[in-house]
């Protein structure tokens, strides 16, 4: 016959361990507000500032309990932001949140990193795409989340449609473009663009940049959901003077600001971060965010991205850009404090 | 038959886990674990292998230790939420088992829709499973528990129909309530089978607790081994493989002690 | 009489039908009386119209997963029961294989995606390495339970015929074996598409899991329960045809 009594002591014992864990999870701050971030990709030197600031406790000096979460390959800040799963995202970029607003999701952008597109698509000097209109015919490999909308758009302004050459998705590796199956890569300055150059000299590859034909789009995008930006504006503005604080004191400290991502993901290649924080730096500070600080929107620059994904089909009919991009968040911060 | 002589927890003719570890067979497992890990370390240098396709085993430990916070918080974060979804799905599944054994009509009409739901791939769920309960231990425990209770159903269902009918009729015949049937006679027999189900939960849990952490989190095994695989750090991989198989057998190991605490009259019916 | 052995009785089946239509108007009440966004719950109503409008783009990813899962999965059971038979017929690797299985599968099989990702790539390849090795431990177990079934005294008796190892093997121990195995292959079919879905989500060309992908990050959420609807039809389709090959083999059960 079953000893009753050990089976009872073994489902309390099983019980009471995890209770014992659930409850020794952090406890909850009465004063703060508790929210999260969540990033468009896993922790990298990309979002250093963020974590600089969490590090530093700026967060919690404007009362913020503020946790920040990575993104990945399966998951897209918009969706999260609008159920209500994460309070803040910084999400694709301009082109998810037109494509995001476009689909109904309440989200507003309050303020955009990246002033300049951050990648460029690559290919050999010596290979057979010397121009646009040669991708033709060619195996293109890009991101679905985002990259995408930005061949479709140059491709469509040279008159080729997608069914004309051949769009892969892009590997974890830049080797198949390494070794030739590719003939056309995207490539982010910050991280593909080091690792290709690593094993290709640079001269030996040509660069097609967005900008050389007349448009920018502006990347790195940080969103709340509409009900956020109406219920809690101090929140958003308490996050956003705490993150370019942070933001700040990672141009000013590189070294120390690696240190404190490399503690979140350990087996990161140290060399490649700091190469990338200086392109990221880069990025952060073009076009008028030198004179307007960071995180500025650029309203022109949103406008011609919307209306070339609106020319190009990429976005079904018009985004009402004013709903869009609320900069009043951003602006209620001084500019010195805004400007490196 | 050989029974208390393997190491490891070893499987008997009838597929179930014999042994625990009795004293001599750790100092096997430790000496043949020393074996393992000396033929893979002169393997990689005598032959040259890469990192790309091996990596030498002290260069992994290396790794391990320059970094170990990581790798113990992740050990424990998964092992938390791998624990949560096992123990509600293994209880959900033994109390849905009981109501299926008592209810045939309900379980007729549920059990095809339990059958389905696990053609379902859980992993698709996670996208919605993170967006419906957030980037918290919840989330991860419910995919946990998605993946662990159908075997646990199954299983008691299998354990309570081969109780004898007659011992169940004989006590019925001294005034036994069904309360005391269950508790007396159903349960304890249908025991060894639902800890078959229970072994297997327990590396599926572990399945969705890693699953699960490939979406957004921020600490946990899965989230080193998806930053590895990004980063293309070929020794972090193995790193974070080789800590999620300590944390699998030893789970696995813990469930198979306690089938040989509570199942004590013997694996062989 | 268990409702896991043998066919339901006509009384079951409809009870089963009826369980599944309940479901069904409840999630459909549910999504339409809250107005739950797509992106929380859609309404069935609206994910069947979407299967049946985007029928040849899910048709194309689940022939595609199911190459995969195919492929992997033969592959896998030829492995498990190569092994289980190689034991068999030399005992002595039985201490050393055993641990060793065993130890590689103490890692959960999907863990093993992004080594397997990294090396074989995002085409075919990493995903019917990836279902091979989750079939094969599994085929590869039961095929050993049934192959140690096996009553001595009936190796024995043939031997005294003068029968060899592989006239026992082929004659002997693989028909008693075969109940057994045939009960770890069908577990292994729906776990087969599982592991090629989940390892095409990090990385693939097409298939269910690519399309799940896809539209996770075009924020259709209708999209992708049309494509989970599929996949588990698809494991359902190919559970039922590794029964109908069963049934045609133990004839005589």
């Amino acid at each position: 016959m079953l000893d009753r009594r050990r089976l009872v002591t073994a489902i309390a014992l099983v019980a009471t361990i995890a209770g014992a864990m659930v409850a020794t999870a952090p406890a909850r701050s009465q004063e703060l507000t508790k929210a999260s971030l969540r990033l468009k990709w896993l922790a990298q030197a990309q979002f250093a500032g963020f974590y600089v600031a969490a590090a530093k406790g700026y967060y919690k000096a404007e009362g913020i309990d503020l946790t920040i979460n990575p993104g990945g390959p399966n998951l897209l800040a918009e969706n999260l932001v609008a159920t209500g799963s994460d309070t803040f995202g910084l999400s694709g970029g301009t082109d998810s949140v037109f494509a995001a607003r476009d689909k109904g999701l309440p989200i507003v952008c309050i303020g955009v990193a990246h002033q300049l597109t951050p990648f460029v698509f690559v290919t050999r000097k010596d290979g057979p795409v010397k121009t646009i209109e040669d991708f033709k015919g060619k195996t293109v490999t890009t991101w679905f989340t985002g990259a995408n909308y930005v061949l479709s758009g140059m491709l469509a302004k040279a008159g080729i449609t997608a069914d004309q050459l051949k769009i892969q998705p892009q590997q974890v590796s830049v080797t198949p473009f390494v070794e030739g199956s590719v003939d056309v890569v995207t490539a982010t300055y910050y991280n593909e663009l080091y690792a290709i150059q690593s094993r290709m000299p640079k001269d030996s590859l040509r660069t097609f940049v967005a900008e050389d034909y007349g448009i920018t789009f502006p990347r790195d995008t940080l969103i709340v959901s509409e009900a956020t930006a109406k219920e809690k504006p101090d929140l958003v503005k308490g996050f956003l003077r705490a993150s370019i604080k942070g933001w700040k004191d990672a141009f000013a400290d590189p070294k120390g600001a690696i240190d404190t991502v490399m503690a979140v993901a350990p087996t990161l290649d140290r060399a490649q971060q700091e190469f990338q924080l200086t392109e990221v730096k880069r990025l952060m500070v073009a076009g008028k965010a030198g004179e307007n600080g960071l995180f500025w929107i650029d309203r022109d620059a949103v406008k011609s991205a919307h209306d070339f994904f609106l020319e190009y089909k990429v976005i079904a009919k018009p985004v009402d850009l004013k709903a869009a991009y609320d900069p009043s968040f951003l602006e209620s911060i001084a500019v010195a404090d805004r400007r490196l | 038959m050989t029974f208390g002589s393997r190491a490891l927890p070893s499987l008997d003719r009838g597929g179930r886990a014999l042994t625990a570890f009795p004293a001599g067979g750790v100092l096997r497992l430790a000496f043949a674990l020393a074996a393992v890990a000396v033929v893979w370390e002169a393997s990689v240098v005598l032959f040259g292998i890469k990192p790309h396709s091996l990596p030498r085993l002290s260069s992994i430990f290396q790794a391990m230790l320059a970094t170990p916070r990581a790798y113990i918080d992740g050990f424990l974060r998964t092992l938390t939420e791998t624990l949560i979804g096992f123990a509600t799905g293994g209880a959900f599944g033994i109390l849905i088992g009981i109501a299926f054994f008592r209810l045939r009509t309900l379980r007729e009409m549920i059990f095809p829709v339990f059958v389905v739901s696990q053609t379902i791939p859980v992993i698709a769920f996670g996208a919605l499973v993170v967006l419906w309960f957030g980037n918290t231990l919840v989330a991860k425990a419910v995919i946990a528990f998605y993946l662990t209770f159908f075997p646990v159903t199954v299983n008691t269902l299998l354990g309570l129909e081969s109780v004898d009918p007659r011992q169940a009729a004989l006590l019925r015949s001294f005034g036994a309530s069904s309360r005391q049937l269950l508790l007396r006679l159903q349960l304890p027999t249908a025991l060894p089978q639902i800890f078959v189900a229970l072994r297997l939960a327990s590396s599926l849990s572990l399945v969705g607790a890693i699953v699960g952490e490939w979406f957004g989190d921020t600490t946990g095994l899965g989230v080193l081994l998806l930053q590895a695989m990004y980063n293309e750090n070929f020794v972090a991989i193995w790193a974070a493989l080789l800590v999620s198989a300590l944390l699998g057998t030893g789970f696995y190991a813990v469930v198979a002690v306690v089938e040989r605490r509570l199942v004590f009259w013997g694996a062989e019916q | 009489m268990s409702v896991l052995a043998g066919r339901p009785s006509s009384l079951a089946m409809q009870r089963g039908v009826v369980g599944g239509v309940l479901l069904v108007l409840l999630w459909e009440g549910v999504a339409r009386s809250l107005a739950l966004p797509s992106y929380v719950l859609p309404a069935v109503s609206d994910i069947f119209v979407s299967i049946w409008s985007t029928r040849a783009l899910l048709v194309e990813a689940a022939a595609y997963t199911l190459c995969e899962a195919v492929s992997g999965y033969l592959l896998g059971c030829a492995i498990g029961i190569g092994l289980a038979v190689a034991i068999t017929m030399l005992p002595v690797t039985r201490g050393f294989m055993l641990p060793a299985a065993t130890a590689v599968n103490s890692v959960p099989v999907v863990a093993y995606s992004p080594l397997i990702l990294l090396w074989f790539g995002i085409g075919i390849a990493s995903k019917i390495v990836m279902v091979a090795m989750a079939v094969s431990f599994t085929v590869f177990l039961s095929t050993l339970a049934g192959l140690d079934r096996v009553d001595r005294r009936s190796v024995d008796l043939m031997r005294s015929f003068g029968a060899g190892r592989f006239s026992i093997l082929w004659r002997l121990r693989l028909p008693t074996a075969l109940p057994l195995m045939l009960a770890g292959m069908r577990v292994s079919t729906v776990r087969g598409i599982l592991v090629a879905i989940v390892t095409e989500m990090l990385g693939a060309y097409d298939g269910l899991g690519w399309v799940i992908y896809q539209a996770v990050l075009k924020i259709d959420f209708i999209q992708v329960w049309s494509a989970i609807f599929v996949a588990s039809a698809a494991s359902l389709l190919f559970f039922g045809l590794l029964g109908v090959v069963e049934r045609r083999t133990l004839f005589w059960k």
